[in-house]
């Protein structure tokens, strides 16, 4: 039992910590979402940290901890510097800004080649990441995310999703959630993106493109964001949905495309939507008049 | 009674089954392939099987290795780095393959071959040609040429052929192929001591290069360096030629393919390329390989599919001393042991081993060690240069 256990952790580990990192990186965007901000900012916040924690450990050889620490703190730097003049705007024209942002630091760090390997990114990263390493960022991560829901920050934050001059003008300081929800988000991406530099021995500038922006979009979105179940939710499913179809061969993508929008079409507000459950299995008590 | 003869039914069922599942596994050679099936890079994970199953069927056809027949367990890498790590551990940990074939691009490789390393277990790329990839560790090896040992000769050949005695370079800057490219070059020129009268950039999904071409044109180089991928390299030459630059273009990897004929028509004249494999050596090995493909899948082969057969080919020529005793891990090391020693002729041409060295000088894995095909395009057709 236990040889077959740890077989399956061999052949399995590395699909199972990406679960971690898709887990983060789905609730990072569900911040600025639940602020009712369309940032598409994440991939490239998940990049600074990836970079920045590896050339920390590569170049300077700083202990694993102070890494995390750094690869969290320098995308919370960068978010607070380009969130000044951006989170000014408002819905798509956001999305537009943050994409260009994304953009630029994919092609700085193509072009910064001694710091950051170029096009070609930087391969033989040491492989520090534990299980438990990523098992606490996600615990602690929902933790925080959880406590913050109930708090004055996470009511802050819903009333100016529900709509934003109402809650500027009940005395919420708009700016300044908006500021922090971004804020936060990107250090959780900066802290999935360590993690996984860490993890899979080599990063490079294509990985964090307008690709995976998308991806982590649609990770939030397909399992929901009326709360924290959703985006963990979400991004479970989609990081196990290509290996699990694949003995589908050629048609995987084919299925995979499928699944998600029969899931659009008749969950739209995500798979975890209690809402709907209620509207779906409670019809018999009359839960609904 | 009744209730017996179901016994007895079952036993022999049971019996048949055992022997059947028994003589199965001591009468295959499981063979992993981590291919690019989807996504990016598919069209060369595409060439690559078939060059693989192509040679296994001649294989397994002419009696297989020592009587044991070789099974290719095909996997999609998709060419995303999580999904690399994730089909190498299941090919070594659940396949248990006795080797790995793949994957398709370099940046694939530096985030699975470690995973082999560390598992000590063989694995050998037919088309990672950047740099360091078989400083990785010692059961890493690779009959993909590099572009450092392809790009030197192509100056080299192309430099007698046209008397050159200045050249421009000219390269896109934002792809991984056609900047190492460029890096391979630059060193090539400067080992040549060629003197470069300027140097361009462009980036992926340009359609205008005059600028930088007319640029080039007034540095009075006698020859552009071009590393680029056919998207750009085709309307490059065009432009070129239609602003009256009309020297020859030296090229790259990326441009050493049969596009070039259809994509700059009446332009395409006077590139050189270098490459491992060209459809119009005419060896025996390579007739064979080209016919043998082109009836199988009905159209013809490339570099990646030549590639792709010679290895499997190569590996045969190894697994034949390896003593196949159950024991996986055992029959790995000694396939390690025996595969640096194979010298192989096929349709790429002659072929050895060379041995890598890491980062520290210490030796390593091991790279090809075989001259290029140097060959000029005239008309529709690679004329080889000898």
């Amino acid at each position: 039992m236990m040889e077959a256990l740890s077989t399956f952790w061999v052949i399995h580990s590395n699909l199972i910590l990406s679960l971690g990192t898709n887990a983060l990186l789905a609730l990072s965007i569900w911040l600025t979402l639940s602020c009712g901000m369309l940032a598409m900012a994440n991939a490239a916040f998940m990049g600074i940290g990836a970079y920045t924690s590896a050339i920390l450990t590569m170049q300077f050889g700083w202990p694993f901890p102070a890494v995390i620490l750094a690869g969290m703190l320098a995308p919370m730097l960068a978010a607070l510097i380009i969130g000044l003049p951006t989170l000014r705007l408002s819905g798509v024209y956001l999305a537009m800004a943050t994409l260009a942002f994304g953009e630029v630091v994919r092609i700085v760090i193509i072009n910064t080649e001694l710091l950051t390997g170029g096009i070609g990114g930087i391969a033989g990263i040491p492989t520090s990441t534990e299980w438990w390493h990523m098992l606490l960022a996600v615990v602690c991560a929902l933790f925080v995310l959880w406590r913050m829901r109930r708090s004055k920050v996470g009511r802050a934050f819903e009333a100016i999703r529900e709509d934003e001059t109402a809650a500027g003008l009940m005395g919420i300081n708009v700016g300044a959630n908006k500021m922090l929800a971004f804020i936060l988000g990107a250090a959780l991406a900066g802290l999935a993106g360590t993690l996984n530099a860490h993890l899979t021995f080599m990063i490079d500038p294509k990985e964090f493109g307008f690709d995976r922006g998308v991806e982590i979009l649609t990770m939030a979105i397909f399992g929901g964001i009326g709360s924290l179940v959703g985006p963990v939710l979400g991004s479970a499913i989609f990081t196990l949905l290509p290996t699990v179809l694949s003995p589908l061969a050629d048609f995987r993508l084919m299925v995979n495309g499928v699944v998600l929008v029969l899931i659009v079409l008749f969950l739209p507000n995500g798979i975890w939507d209690p809402a709907r459950f209620k509207q779906w299995f409670g019809r018999k008590q009359g839960a609904r008049t | 009674m009744r209730q017996n003869f179901l016994k007895s039914a079952l036993l022999a069922f049971a019996a048949t089954a055992a022997f059947s599942g028994a003589a199965a596994a001591a009468g295959t050679i499981k063979v992993g392939v981590a291919a690019a099936l989807t996504g990016g890079a598919a069209q060369y994970g595409a060439a690559i099987r078939n060059g693989f199953e192509l040679a296994a069927s001649e294989i397994n056809a002419g009696g297989g290795i020592n009587g044991n027949k070789i099974e290719l367990v095909v996997a999609d890498e998709q060419s995303k780095k999580e999904e690399v790590i994730n089909v190498f551990k299941r090919l070594i940990f659940q396949d248990k393959v006795i080797m790995i074939f793949g994957p398709t691009l370099s940046n694939s490789a530096q985030a699975s071959n470690p995973v082999a390393q560390a598992a000590k277990t063989v694995v050998f790329g037919t088309s990672n040609t950047a740099d360091g990839i078989t400083a990785i560790g010692d059961y890493v090896f690779r009959n993909s040429v590099t572009e450092a040992d392809v790009l030197p000769e192509t100056i080299r050949v192309a430099v007698k052929n046209s008397g050159i005695k200045k050249v421009a370079v000219f390269y896109g800057n934002d792809d991984v192929f056609t900047k190492s490219g460029y890096d391979n070059f630059k060193k090539a020129l400067e080992d040549l001591k060629m003197p470069v009268t300027t140097t361009e950039t462009f980036a992926k999904g340009d359609v205008d290069f005059k600028a930088q071409l007319t640029k080039i044109k007034a540095s009075g180089a006698d020859a552009v360096v071009l590393s680029a991928l056919i998207a750009e390299g085709a309307p490059i030459m065009v432009q070129a030629r239609q602003i009256g630059l009309n020297v020859p273009f030296i090229g790259g990897n990326g441009m050493n393919s049969v596009k070039i004929f259809d994509l700059a028509k009446g332009a395409s004249d006077n590139l050189y390329v270098g490459s491992p494999w060209s459809a119009s050596n005419a060896t025996p090995e390579n007739t064979k390989f080209i016919k043998a493909y082109t009836a199988k899948y009905g159209n013809a082969p490339d570099q990646f599919a030549a590639q792709a057969y010679d290895a499997l080919h190569i590996a045969a020529q190894a697994l034949k001393n390896v003593k196949m005793t159950g024991d996986i891990g055992a029959e790995r090391a000694a396939l390690r042991n025996a595969l640096p020693d194979v010298k192989w002729t096929g349709a790429t041409g002659a072929f050895q081993f060379r041995r890598a060295h890491d980062k520290a000088g210490k030796p390593a894995g091991f790279d090809a060690q075989q001259t290029p095909i140097v060959s000029v395009t005239k008309g529709s057709v690679f004329v080889i240069i000898k």
